[in-house]
């Protein structure tokens, strides 16, 4: 369980992460929470590990024009601590599903969005809640919605030679109730399903949007807008998310759990964080 | 909204380059020393703690973040000391179970510990006792309830669990507003049990063998690690598939990422290919055999290995099996019995079947091709076989054309 020897090398400037990115051989280092355990099993062998955790305007996080900002070196648990991020609740909600203690206290929220694993709280998240992306690479900046930036299992939108610089999800606004459930077999690891919702009521306190993002299911994150499936079933979702449930859970299974078994789970939470985030949003509406 | 300051954390200075085979000279302070490890960027806090600074007392479990053995605090917070490379531990303050209390001056967490028998082996008592200090210390508000989740980031192995909450429990109780800082924190001299070099300094960069070249395909005994049955409806017709599949080149040349290189009598043939999704990467060198050709029924099996340098290996028994479908097409049913050893069946077991399956879609696809047009397009560098490996984790995901695929993952122990 040793790594194989690289080289590493800690810039001060993104430029020069970008410099030492170029080539292809060298891969970010971020928390190491995902990619050490990778190089200890020796399924990976990158030529230099690029830290980058010395480049300053990597490591604020706080809120912006358009959300709360975080920056690629910002490590979950001070996103868990800090008052302002509470402007997005869906944050607060997932952190303590991000494995241990122990692992945010050095993983980022960028690492595990770049990591873009099937089953990670944090891009689903960000799909839900309709987070953008930034990222820095050899052409320059861009930036794109989280559900374009995972691609697939660990696979992303990221090209080897780019850095993800920061992402953004958007601030909660009047009127919106959110909902987050995951079923795992000990707390702290992987889900086996889990859903996040996002639902909109109007003056009236009827729906005017519900987004679903259902994780571990699939090979990555899968959101729907499911603002017909919520008005018309308000008092019985149950068949119309098992309905759902069908058509996104699509793994394959494994010994923790058959693809049914993972409809079944989908299905209820889907039901149960629809309702929880719709009576949230009316709470809220009326609150207000 | 911009009114509020942006939170910044701990930045870290900035350092040049450190080559693979050098070794640096890191400042960090340990249990209240200030000390200087020469250390070469892989090794990880936990062996440099164990076996330059000789502080044995952070114990090394599984070595990838599963266990919380490791667990020690850097500048206040708990962390992994396996998931840490020294190299990025400059400036940093660390405490091991050594700085938390000495036997003559016990820290109240180790005498909780003591009083409610918390420990039998005591293999996993390092660990609990950082991650309940870092947990107690930062947040003494925790409720009892909360207690089971929040220390179940480390495990023990001989069913102290009792015990430990109960200890953990009880020094929250008797220290609301925190516990205590660590008692054995101040200056003294660390001393190495080492050379001093740290461990694999200056070590030659390991030579990894090349694959020992197979003559012959085994398969091994016992249960596959995956089935995989995949049915693919292609469009053209079934004696322009066959047609592919009888030609073992360009039946190769379907498979993303794979590559032939060398063709053996006796219907074997060698090949290549690779894997490569995020940070996993793996080179397969390997072979493989034809067992039965059936033309009549378009029907092919053949039995294939591969090996890579890292000691991951995995075998098949595949079918392929062609038959004529509706508008003219083609139905191509694929089974294969999946068999996977070394360090990839240990990281990712249970995606043995969605990667499997994702490779025969992929393949499907190629097939179809070759067959309307002869050939199939070089893959690109980006469409080199990007399968899921996923991480250390149980989980899968897989996205499926459904009712055409079915995938059972069978699992040994
Ligand atoms: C035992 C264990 C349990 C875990 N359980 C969970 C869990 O339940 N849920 C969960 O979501 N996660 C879990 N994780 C994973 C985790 O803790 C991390 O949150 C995360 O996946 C990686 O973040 P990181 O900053 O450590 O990234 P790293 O490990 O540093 O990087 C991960 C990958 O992303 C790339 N990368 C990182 N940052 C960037 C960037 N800015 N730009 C481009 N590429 C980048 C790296 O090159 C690497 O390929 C677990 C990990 C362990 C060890
Ligand atoms: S040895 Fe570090 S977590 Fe197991
Ligand atoms: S006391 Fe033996 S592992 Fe916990």
């Amino acid at each position: 369980m040793k790594a194989a020897p690289f080289a590493y090398v800690r810039p001060g400037r993104l430029d020069d992460v970008l410099g030492e990115l170029a080539g292809g051989d060298g891969k970010v280092l971020a928390g190491g929470q995902s990619l050490v355990p990778v190089l200890a099993m020796r399924l990976g062998r990158p030529g230099t590990l690029v830290d980058i955790t010395a480049v300053p305007e990597l490591t604020a996080a706080g809120p912006e024009q358009d959300g709360y900002r975080i920056g690629a070196a910002v490590r979950q648990r001070a996103v868990e601590h800090d008052r302002s991020a509470r402007a997005v609740p869906l944050i607060g909600m997932a952190m303590p599903f991000v494995g241990h203690r122990e692992l945010r206290s050095r993983g980022t929220v960028c690492g595990s969005l770049a990591h873009a694993d099937p089953a990670a709280e944090l891009p689903a998240v960000a799909c839900c809640a309709q987070a953008t992306v930034e990222l820095a690479g050899p052409a320059g900046r861009r930036r794109m919605p989280a559900e374009e930036f995972v691609t697939g299992a660990m696979t992303t939108a990221a090209g080897p030679e780019d850095v993800v610089v920061a992402v953004t999800f958007p601030h909660a606004r009047p009127g919106e109730g959110f909902g987050f459930a995951e079923i795992a077999r000990r707390h702290g690891d992987f889900a086996l399903a889990g859903v996040v919702t996002r639902v909109r009521v109007g003056d009236d306190g009827a729906v005017t949007e519900a987004r679903l993002t259902g994780f571990g299911i699939s090979d990555r994150a899968v959101t729907r807008d499911v603002t017909p499936l919520l008005t018309e079933h308000e008092d019985d979702l149950r068949p119309a998310t098992a309905a759902l449930a069908d058509e996104v859970v699509d793994t394959g299974g494994d010994t923790h759990g058959s693809t049914g078994y993972r409809r079944r789970l989908f299905g209820v939470l889907a039901a149960r964080e629809l309702s929880r985030a719709l009576h949230r949003a009316r709470d809220r509406k009326e609150r207000s | 909204m911009t009114t509020v300051e942006p939170r910044r954390t701990g930045t870290a200075e900035p350092r040049d380059r450190v080559a693979a085979d050098e070794t640096v000279g890191i400042r960090m302070t340990v249990n209240g020393t200030e000390t200087t490890v020469t250390v070469p960027p892989r090794a990880h806090l936990g062996d440099v703690l164990r076996e330059q600074l000789g502080l044995t007392g952070t114990h090394l479990g599984c070595e990838h973040g599963v266990c919380g053995m490791c667990t020690v605090l850097v500048d206040g917070e708990a962390a992994r000391a396996c998931l840490l490379f020294a190299v990025q531990c400059e400036g940093a303050e660390i405490v091991t179970v050594e700085g938390l209390g000495t036997p003559e001056d016990q820290h109240p967490l180790q005498q909780a510990f003591s009083a409610h028998h918390a420990l039998q082996c005591g293999f996993c008592t390092p660990g609990m006792l950082m991650s309940s200090y870092d947990l107690l210390s930062n947040t003494p508000e925790v409720e009892s309830e909360e207690l089971p989740e929040q220390m179940s980031g480390v495990l023990c192995r001989c069913t102290g669990y009792r015990g430990i909450l109960a200890a953990v429990d009880d020094v929250r109780q008797s220290h609301p507003d925190g516990v205590p800082g660590p008692r054995a924190c101040g200056a003294r001299t660390l001393v190495g049990r080492g050379t001093g070099g740290g461990s694999g300094a200056g070590a030659p960069a390991e030579e990894v063998p090349a694959a020992a070249l197979a003559q012959e395909v085994r398969l091994p005994s016992g249960p596959p690690s995956a089935v995989v049955d995949v049915t693919s409806a292609l469009r053209q017709p079934v004696e322009r598939v066959w047609a592919v599949l009888d030609d073992f080149d360009l039946l190769a040349r379907c498979l993303p990422g794979a590559r032939l290189t060398e063709v053996l009598d006796g219907d074997r043939y060698r090949g290549r290919a690779v894997v490569a999704l995020g940070p996993v990467k793996l080179s397969f060198d390997g072979l493989a055999q034809v067992v039965e050709r059936d033309p009549a029924a378009h029907r092919l099996r053949f039995h294939a290995q591969g090996a890579d340098a890292g000691g991951s290996a995995t075998q098949a028994d595949v079918v392929l099996a062609a038959e004529a479908g509706p508008d003219g097409g083609t139905v191509l049913t694929a089974h294969a019995d999946v068999h996977l050893t070394g360090r990839v069946a240990q990281f990712g077991r249970a995606l043995a079947g969605d990667v499997s399956r994702r490779l025969f879609e992929q393949f499907a696809t190629s097939v179809d091709e070759a067959a309307e047009t002869g050939s199939v397009t070089e893959p690109g560098r980006g469409a080199q076989l990007r399968l899921v490996l996923g991480t250390v984790r149980d989980t899968v995901g897989a996205l499926v054309r459904r009712g055409l695929t079915r995938v059972r993952t069978l699992r040994r122990r």
